[in-house]
């Protein structure tokens, strides 16, 4: 049924790609477009299937489902459901011991397919479902962290990276970390010290063509992982 | 269009559709690459601004400092911080141009670079986005150098590249205009084989025309040489391959008569005493070892004419000796040195020799019957004597120092003429052509000098080009007051001369119209001295439009080959020929053979020496196209 389904979409996407722009873009507008997302997400879940087995598409599903259940949520349950989601259902570990290189950005798919991931894995696999989930990008921050954690709290420090949630863009934001289950504002969190903020503002255009055109993203490791999370199927 | 045209067209039009792809090739990707590098330039130096800021203390002054030594130090079009709120904290703006650059050229190819952005924190607290433009003229400014100085390779390179093509495309086309050419030498009737070249189409196509050339070629020497054979027959003696009887005196007449020789001249008789007695002597094998000793010794001379009159009567005609008494010395020592001593032993009394002195226009029957007396004479003298009669010279004799200053007086003043002789066509007497024919008027009342009077010594002192330009330039005159065609003739010594050749061009030149109706003709043996020089002359004239032709047509024969390849317009047949043709049914099968094939050859053949209006029908009954002689009048009205 999901493969008659793709099979289907495809084909409209191809009579799409014949259709003069303005009238595709017309019916994006009009409704088209969680359908196109969907059939996205479709070969998302297809992927993770193909690549990583039976126990990855069940993730991949369950996370549709959980962000099918949070679409008509107000945006702090939405926050609350990615949150437990991701902590909850995937494991923490080094990049080293998930990937075998010292630092890489997985995609939300390669995080899920995994079922581990360290805190930037976690981060933009938040953010990216928040997106999806009609949050605007400019209420979300990954920020890069100085973490002091143990007994000796001012000795024992670590570079760690949060999401930040905006309510009031001119004031605090509310944290989502890998480490902790709860959201807690960010004045809460006296054992984080913010250094830098970042999103896909002015790097992930709408409507720019993605596969490949700028060589020059796959050097950058931010934009590196926009644009592969492009290809795994995601639509923003 | 020619080939030629086609295949420059087709060369510039792949070139140029060439270069003008990989120019935009070329351009869109030089834009890209700046744009690429533009890109990244704005986001990294945006995130690295936004990281030091986030770092600092949010005192307004201090943001201040920091963006206005990043902006007035580095290159940028723009940088601006936006509060959450959407407040503008900082905007600076420079818009620095080069002048460089035309309007048109950045419309034409935009460059197009999304602004860099970061974020600033402020602890927690968002401080506000950053936009970072770099200043994009500079790129603009290389992509329209790089553009510009393409465009100056891409011309050089196409100039080169057109440099080169033209010499390879002359190069491969060389062998094309030699087919081409040979095709229209076929046309005209001339029969050349070009070199076969390398390129297998036309190597084809030539070998297939050389073939054919060869054949027709090969044709034509196998009739020439039938021809020239039956020549020899009717004309010439078996035994010693002198003249005969009838063919001597027909050249007799002409030299009495005709243009080509001077008026004056000597003929020698030799006879032999009584045949009969050597034959018993000597057996008949022996008597024509004899007689053929005695006729290569005679055939030896070069500007006279020998043959054979009777069994043991010969007779040499000397045109150039004015005095009897010497040629006939001459020859008398000659015989005696290289002749006689290997007969005298068995014939003493072998032979007799006289000679006598002719004037223009003596009759033939007057000169034989002077010449009769004469041996007489010599017989009178004791054996193997000789005996010239002393004449009275009646000929105006001017000596060999004056020849010069006359002959060059003669051009300055003008006291040169041309006399025109009608050349007509078939026995109705119809004009071809007018033959004009030189005549020099001396100082003195005396009658007027004809061509054969003073060519030869013209010849001597090297005045024969600036006579015949001459004769050119009255011809040229004579054809702007009258109608017609206008034949004239130029002596051997002028066509070997490479100067003459070019001022004949030159002057040809100036008279575009007139010359079209000029006719130009060469004596047979100045043409067989001198062909790389005649055939040069030929190409000139042809080209310029004039007619070529062979005077005294027959004597020497062309080799058929070589006068197949000059394409000749018309041949006049050596009167020798055509004297007393009525009687001559040998000569008449030769000139039957030889109009045939000249007109082979795309050739008009024109008897010369005509003597009387009956022989015009026979004539022309033979092939002949034209006639001209003292026995044709022409019939239409001037």
């Amino acid at each position: 049924m999901r493969n008659l389904n793709l099979y289907f979409l495809t084909r409209l996407s191809a009579l799409a790609g014949r259709l003069p722009a303005r009238l595709i873009s017309l019916v994006l507008a009009t409704g088209l477009g969680w359908t196109l997302a969907q059939s996205g997400l479709d070969r998302l879940q297809l992927l993770a299937q193909q690549r990583y087995g039976q126990a990855a598409s069940e993730t991949v599903a369950s996370w549709r489902q959980m962000l099918e259940e949070s679409r008509a949520l107000p945006d702090d349950d939405k926050l609350k459901a990615v949150n437990q989601f991701f902590n909850r259902r995937l494991r923490y570990s080094s990049d080293q011991a998930s990937w075998g290189m010292p630092d890489y950005w997985a995609t939300p798919l390669e995080f899920m397919g995994r079922a581990q991931g360290d805190c930037e894995d976690f981060a933009i696999a938040k953010y990216i479902s928040l997106l999806l989930l009609g949050i605007p990008n400019d209420r979300l921050r990954l920020i890069y962290v100085r973490a002091r954690f143990g007994a000796n709290a001012t000795l024992n420090t670590e570079a760690h990276m949060v999401l930040g949630y905006y309510i009031d863009p001119a004031g605090e934001p509310i944290i989502l970390d890998s480490l902790l289950n709860a959201i807690h504002p960010a004045a809460a969190r006296t054992d984080l010290t913010p250094v830098f903020s970042f999103n896909s503002q002015g790097l992930w255009v709408p409507g720019a063509p993605s596969l490949g055109a700028d060589p020059t993203s796959r050097l950058s490791r931010w934009r590196d992982v926009l644009d592969r999370i492009k290809i795994d199927g995601i639509q923003l | 269009m020619s080939l030629v045209k086609q295949l420059w067209l087709t060369i510039t039009l792949v070139m140029l559709s060439a270069f003008g792809i990989s120019l935009v090739v070329n351009v869109y990707s030089s834009r890209q690459y700046l744009e690429q590098q533009l890109q990244i330039k704005n986001v990294d130096n945006a995130t690295s601004l936004a990281l030091s800021l986030s770092q600092m203390e949010k005192d307004p002054p201090t943001i201040e400092l920091m963006v206005s030594s990043q902006f007035d130090i580095g290159h940028y079009r723009l940088i601006r911080i936006v509060s959450p709120n959407g407040q503008v904290l900082i905007e600076k703006h420079y818009e620095g141009k080069l002048a460089d650059v035309p309007q048109w050229f950045i419309n034409l190819i935009p460059l197009r670079v999304q602004n860099g952005q970061a974020l600033i924190q402020d602890g927690w607290k968002q401080y506000g986005t950053l936009t970072l433009a770099s200043h994009d003229q500079y790129a603009y400014q290389s992509l329209w150098d790089g553009t510009r100085q393409l465009l100056l390779w891409f011309l050089l390179g196409g100039l080169l590249t057109g440099l080169l093509g033209m010499t390879l495309l002359r190069f491969i086309t060389r062998p094309l205009l030699d087919v081409v050419a040979q095709a229209q030498a076929l046309a005209e009737r001339r029969f050349q084989t070009v070199k076969e070249p390398r390129t297998p189409e036309l190597r084809a196509v030539t070998h297939a025309m050389n073939h054919m050339v060869g054949l027709l070629q090969s044709m034509f020497a196998e009739e020439a040489q039938r021809l020239e054979t039956l020549r020899d027959r009717v004309n010439h003696d078996a035994v010693t391959g002198l003249a005969n009887r009838e063919y001597f005196l027909s050249q007799l007449g002409e030299i009495l008569s005709g243009e080509q020789h001077g008026s004056s001249g000597s003929l020698v008789i030799i006879r032999l005493e009584d045949l009969n007695r050597l034959n018993d002597k000597l057996g008949h094998q022996g008597t024509d070892r004899l007689l053929k000793s005695l006729g290569d010794l005679l055939h030896d001379g070069q500007q006279d004419y020998a043959g054979r009159l009777k069994g043991g009567e010969f007779a040499v005609a000397y045109p150039s000796q004015d005095s009897a008494a010497q040629a006939a010395q001459t020859l008398h020592a000659r015989l005696l040195r290289d002749w006689l001593p290997q007969w005298q032993a068995e014939c003493p009394d072998l032979f007799h020799l006289a000679a006598v002195r002719y004037q223009r226009d003596q009759s033939l029957g007057e000169l034989l019957a002077q010449a009769d007396q004469a041996l007489a004479q010599a017989r009178g003298k004791g054996p193997n004597n000789w005996h010239a009669p002393e004449q009275g010279r009646t000929k105006l004799t001017i000596p060999a120092e004056q020849w010069r200053a006359l002959l060059a007086d003669a051009i300055q003043v003008g006291r040169m003429s041309l006399l025109f002789f009608p050349v007509v066509k078939g026995a109705q007497g119809q004009l071809l052509h007018r033959e004009g024919s030189l005549r020099l008027q001396t100082e003195t009342a005396a009658p007027l000098l004809t061509a054969g009077d003073f060519l030869p010594m013209a010849a001597k002192l090297n005045l024969t080009a600036p006579i015949d330009l001459e004769v050119v330039r009255l011809a040229l005159n004579g054809l702007r007051e009258s109608r017609g065609d206008m034949a004239v003739n130029l002596s051997a010594e002028s066509i070997a001369d490479f100067s003459f050749r070019k001022q004949l061009g030159e002057l040809l030149q100036t008279q575009p119209t007139l010359r079209a109706r000029l006719l130009f003709e060469v004596p047979e043996y100045g043409v067989a001295r001198h062909f790389e020089a005649f055939q040069d002359l030929t190409q000139r004239l042809k080209s310029l439009g004039c007619r070529v032709g062979i005077k005294y047509f027959g004597q020497d024969f062309l080799e058929s080959s070589k006068l197949a390849s000059l394409g000749l317009d018309h041949i006049k047949v050596d009167p020798g020929y055509v004297r007393g043709i009525g009687a001559h049914s040998g000569n008449q099968e030769f000139l039957t053979g030889l109009c045939t094939m000249a007109h082979a050859l795309g050739m008009l053949v024109i008897a010369a020496g005509v003597e009387q209006v009956q022989d015009l029908p026979l004539l022309e009954q033979l092939g002949f196209d034209g006639m001209t002689g003292p026995g044709v009048r022409r019939t239409d009205p001037a």
